[in-house]
């Protein structure tokens, strides 16, 4: 699809700049994002494309804001409720208790 | 449902899951052939770049077969073909403005391209 993902000859987005000794992950939550990624990807629920897909999807604004990590996860989110794996309903419940401090 | 276990789990990080195939395919294309990419739009999953579509290259290198990520993202089966490096004159691409040495090389499947 022509997706915001598909920067190629874009402007405007500033230098690349790579960190010096940059760590595998930026915060312990990317860790855990990246075990879950790929159990849920060895337990056969979807496959890499459309993995990818789902990262597609996104909305342009949030894919452009959003880090790596978080495009994993909001792919994981989309496609385990598109799935029938979980119930959206199950995911917002989560997102609520954890944002009252609960885990 | 499968479970990763522990033996598994280097093979999964190193390779990220590659979706190389044992399915013998014939190439339709060689080192050195000049092609043409599709001026493809979907309104689904491609892995052919905006900035290379209707543009002529050359066969670099050939992968091997592949699963066909266009309808593999939509359930629509692996359809396993090659893969190939395509060599692109960056102003072929670009335009003037690019560098005369410079070229772009990207990974292809052979329904993204055909001869020119």
């Amino acid at each position: 699809m022509n997706g915001v993902h598909d920067l190629g000859g874009m402007q405007g987005l500033g230098p690349v700049n790579p960190e010096t000794d940059e760590p595998v992950f930026h915060a312990p939550w990317e860790r855990l994002a990246f075990a879950v990624m790929i159990s849920v990807f060895a337990g056969g629920n979807y496959n890499v494309d459309e993995f990818r897909h789902a990262i597609e999807r996104m909305s342009p604004a949030d894919y452009l804001s959003t880090s790596y990590y978080e495009h994993w996860l909001h792919a994981m989110e989309t496609l385990l409720i598109e799935k029938g794996a979980i119930k959206e309903s199950e995911l917002a419940a989560k997102w609520a208790k954890l944002g009252k401090g609960g885990a | 449902m499968p479970v990763l276990t522990k033996a598994m789990v280097p093979s999964a990080v190193a390779t990220g899951g590659s979706t190389r195939v044992k399915a013998r395919v014939a190439a339709k294309f060689k080192k050195g052939d000049k092609v043409r990419t599709l001026n493809l739009n979907p309104l689904g999953h491609t892995r052919l770049p905006r900035y290379v579509r209707d543009k002529v290259g050359v066969i670099e290198t050939d992968h091997g077969v592949f699963v066909f990520p266009d309808t593999s993202a939509h359930g629509k089966g692996e359809k396993p073909q090659r893969v190939y490096t395509v060599r692109f004159k960056a102003r072929e691409v670009f335009g003037p403005s690019a560098g005369a040495k410079d070229s772009i090389y990207a990974d292809l499947w052979d329904d993204y391209l055909e001869r020119a």
